[in-house]
C-alpha cells in the first residue's frame, strides 16, 4: 500500500478510563484503566494494525478515537485538527470523515432497520436528502460490498454473519471516510468467510483510498492486512514497528512471547515457543512500573518502579521497555 | 460471496417474496394465536357497541323513571332496570363507553409520559438520569388513593369529572412504565449499533427515536396492554366507592356501587352482574391480547 508522508491521525499519550460505580449513591468508587498510555501516528492511506489479548484496551482505544467515548487524559489529532474535546454538532460534523467496522455481526445491525435504510442513513443524516434520493447510491455501495440488490429490502437476521458484516462495512463507507477503525471486524466469523473479507475490506481500501486502523488479537490476520503494527498489553502501547521489522525483530519480550506463539508451517525451523507465567494483572489495579513486569522473563529491578515509555531503538521502530 | 447453505437459500428466496420486517412477523404470529384474537374481537366488538350506543339505542339513560324501578330482565328492558327505573343493557354499553375511554386515555398518557421520562433517564445517564428517578420513585411512592379521593372533591364541578380523573390517574401512574423502559433503554443501548448510529452522525434524538424506542417498543406495548386492564380496574374501584366518575355518569364502577346496598347485592344480581361480567370479561380480554403480543414478539416462541 503506497502511505504519503502526512499524518491523518495523532494521538499521544491517550488514556480511556471507566468509572466503577457502587456503594452508597453509586458514586465512582475506582476506575478500569482501559486505555493507560497510548501514542501513535497514522499516516494517509496506511493501514496501522493493533494487537493484544482480548481485554488489553483494543476497542476501548479505537472507540476513543472515533470519540464513541471520551478520552480521560491525552490529545487526538485527526486531519491537524484536535478533537480530543469536540462535542455536540462540532463532533457530529467531524464524524463523517472517522467511521467504524465493528466486531459483533449480530449486535451491530439495528433489527428494526431494513438494510437500504441502515445503509442510507449516514448518507441521509449528512446531506438532508430522502431515502428514494439516494437509493442509487445505496445499490452502488451493495455491490461494491458484494450483496445482491434484493438485500436493500430486507432486515439484518435474514443474513449470515459474513454477510452482515458486508453490511457493516458498507455503511461505513457511505459517507466516503477518511479514516476506518476496523474493531475485530471477522473475529466472529467462519474461518472459511474471513478471507473474503479481509480481501473485501483491501479492495475497498484501494478504491476508496482509505486509512485503516485495523485491530485483531490475531497476529497473523494482522500480518496480512497491516503496514505497520502496534503491540498492546494490559492499556499500554509497548511496541510499534514496521510490519517486517516487527516480526524479523520483535523487541520487547511480550512481542517476543506472541511471535514465538505463531505455529510454523515448517516443522524443521522450530522456534523456541516463550511461554508467559501467570495471568494478565486487573485492570482496575495495573501493577506500578512496567505493566508487563509480573511476567516479564527478563524482569528487572528498575522495572518494577519505572514505568517505560516508548522510545525508538531503530529508524520507525518504538519499544517502551528498560532493556533499551 | 460466501457459501450458503441450502437452507439459507430457501430463506433467502421466501424473503424476497414477503415481509420480513419485525413488525410484520410478529404481527403473523399474533394473528396466529387464537386466544388473542378471540379476545380483540371482543374488545373491538364492545367498544363499538359502547361508542354506536348513544345511534342504535333509543333510550334515555339519564331519565328517572319512577314508575319502573328494579324490573327484572324482560324483552323490553333486556337487562331489567336499576333502583332508579333505568334501563340496565343501555347503561351497561353507555358504561362501556366512560369506563373504556378512561382505560385507553390513561393509558396513553402513563405510556407516553412513562416513556419519554424513561428513555431520557437510560440514554442520557448522569444527573439527569438521577433527577429523572428521584422524581419517580416520589411519584412511586405517593399515596394514590388518597391524593385521587382529594383532588377530586377538590376539582369535581370545576372541571368535567371525566377528563380530570383521566389526568390525575396518569400523573400518579406512570412511575413503573418510566423504569421499566429506562432498564430496557439501558440494556438496549449496549448495543453495537447504537455506537454505530452515534458514529454515522445520528442526534441524541435520533439514536432515542429512531434506534432506541423501536427495539423496546415490544415491551413497552405489553405493558401498556396490561396497564389498560389496571386502569379500567382503578376507574371500577374509584367510582365503586364513589369518588370516580361523577355519580350521574354512567360507568361499570358507578353501576357496581348500586351493589352496595346489601338488598341489591341479595336480590337484584341484574342490576350489578352486568357490569361485573363487562369487567371481567374486559380485563380478561386485554389479559390474553398482552400475552398474545408478549409471545408475538418473543422471538423464540413460534407459536
Ligand atoms: N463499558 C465498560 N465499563 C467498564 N469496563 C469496561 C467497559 N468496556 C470495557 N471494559 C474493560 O476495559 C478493558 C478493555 O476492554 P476492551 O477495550 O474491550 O478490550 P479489547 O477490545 O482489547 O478486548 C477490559 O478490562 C474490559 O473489561
Ligand atoms: S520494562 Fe522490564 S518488565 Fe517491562 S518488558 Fe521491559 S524488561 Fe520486562
Ligand atoms: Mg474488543
Amino acid at each position: 500500500m503506497m502511505a504519503s508522508n502526512d499524518v491523518l491521525l495523532k494521538v499521544e499519550r491517550l488514556k480511556t478510563y471507566y468509572p466503577i460505580k457502587g456503594g452508597f449513591l453509586r458514586r465512582t468508587i475506582g476506575f478500569v484503566k482501559a486505555v493507560d498510555d497510548v501514542s501513535f501516528e497514522i499516516k494517509s492511506g496506511e493501514t496501522l494494525g493493533l494487537v493484544g489479548e482480548s481485554g488489553c484496551g483494543k476497542s476501548t482505544t479505537g472507540r476513543t478515537i472515533l470519540r464513541l467515548l471520551n478520552p480521560t487524559d491525552g490529545s487526538i489529532t485527526f486531519d491537524g485538527k484536535d478533537i480530543t474535546f469536540l462535542k455536540g454538532k462540532e463532533l457530529r460534523k467531524m464524524r463523517k470523515h472517522f467511521q467504524m467496522v465493528f466486531q459483533d455481526p449480530y449486535a451491530s445491525l439495528n433489527p428494526m432497520q431494513m438494510v437500504g435504510d441502515i445503509i442510507s442513513e449516514p448518507i441521509r443524516n449528512y446531506t438532508g436528502r430522502s431515502m428514494k434520493e439516494v437509493k442509487e447510491e445505496v445499490f452502488d455501495l451493495l455491490e461494491k460490498v458484494g450483496l445482491p440488490p434484493d438485500a436493500y429490502y430486507q432486515y439484518a437476521h435474514q443474513f449470515s454473519g459474513g454477510q452482515r458484516q458486508r453490511i457493516g462495512i458498507a455503511r461505513a463507507l457511505a459517507l466516503k471516510p477518511k479514516l476506518v477503525v476496523a474493531d475485530e471486524p471477522v473475529s466472529a466469523l467462519d474461518v472459511s468467510v474471513q478471507s473474503q473479507v479481509l480481501n473485501l475490506l483491501k479492495e475497498l481500501q484501494k478504491e476508496f483510498s482509505l486509512t485503516y486502523l485495523f485491530i485483531a488479537h490475531d497476529l497473523s490476520v494482522v500480518k496480512h492486512m497491516s503496514d505497520r503494527i502496534g503491540v498492546m498489553y494490559l492499556g499500554n502501547l509497548v511496541e510499534i514497528a514496521d510490519k517486517n521489522s516487527l516480526y524479523a525483530h520483535p523487541f520487547h519480550p511480550y512481542t517476543q512471547a506472541l511471535i514465538s506463539a505463531i505455529p510454523t508451517p515448517d516443522p524443521h525451523k522450530k522456534k523456541e515457543r516463550i511461554v508467559l507465567q501467570g495471568d494478565v494483572p486487573n485492570p482496575i489495579n495495573p501493577p506500578k512500573g512496567c505493566p508487563f513486569h509480573t511476567r516479564c522473563p527478563v524482569v528487572k529491578a528498575e522495572c518494577k518502579e519505572v514505568k517505560p515509555v516508548l522510545k525508538e531503538v531503530r529508524a520507525g521502530h518504538q519499544v517502551a521497555c528498560h532493556l533499551y | 460471496m460466501e457459501v450458503v447453505t441450502n437452507k439459507n437459500d430457501a430463506e433467502r428466496k421466501i424473503a424476497s417474496q414477503s415481509n420480513h420486517s419485525p413488525w410484520a412477523l410478529a404481527r403473523k404470529k399474533f394473528i396466529r394465536n387464537k386466544l388473542a384474537m378471540v379476545s380483540l374481537s371482543f374488545l373491538m366488538l364492545l367498544s363499538l357497541l359502547s361508542i354506536l350506543a348513544p345511534y342504535i339505542l333509543n333510550v334515555d339513560i339519564a331519565r328517572v323513571d319512577f314508575l319502573n324501578i328494579n324490573l327484572p330482565p324482560s324483552s323490553e328492558h333486556w337487562f331489567g332496570t336499576d333502583s332508579n327505573g333505568r334501563d340496565v343493557f343501555a347503561r351497561t354499553l353507555y358504561g362501556g363507553r366512560v369506563s373504556l375511554l378512561i382505560g385507553l386515555a390513561s393509558t396513553l398518557c402513563v405510556t407516553l409520559i412513562g416513556t419519554i421520562i424513561g428513555a431520557i433517564a437510560g440514554y442520557v445517564g448522569g444527573k439527569i438520569d438521577q433527577f429523572l428517578m428521584r422524581l419517580t420513585d416520589f411519584v412511586l411512592t405517593f399515596p394514590f388513593t388518597v391524593f385521587v379521593v382529594v383532588l377530586n372533591t377538590i376539582l369535581i364541578g370545576k372541571v368535567s369529572g371525566v377528563w380530570t380523573l383521566i389526568m390525575v390517574i396518569s400523573l400518579l401512574s406512570w412511575g413503573g412504565t418510566a423504569r421499566i423502559v429506562r432498564s430496557k433503554i439501558l440494556a438496549e443501548k449496549e448495543n453495537e449499533y447504537i455506537l454505530a448510529a452515534i458514529s454515522v452522525g445520528c442526534s441524541p434524538f435520533k439514536v432515542i427515536a429512531k434506534h432506541l424506542l423501536p427495539n423496546v417498543a415490544s415491551t413497552i406495548i405489553v405493558q401498556a396492554s396490561l396497564l389498560m386492564a389496571v386502569m379500567i380496574v382503578v376507574e371500577s374501584s374509584l367510582s365503586f366507592i364513589g369518588f370516580g366518575v361523577p355519580a350521574d355518569t354512567p360507568s361499570w364502577g358507578n353501576m357496581l356501587s348500586e351493589a352496595r346496598n346489601s338488598d341489591v347485592l341479595q336480590n337484584k344480581p341484574w342490576i350489578w352482574v352486568p357490569p361485573c361480567l363487562a369487567i371481567t370479561f374486559t380485563i380478561l380480554s386485554i389479559n390474553f391480547v398482552g400475552e398474545g403480543l408478549k409471545d408475538a414478539f418473543n422471538p423464540k416462541s413460534n407459536r
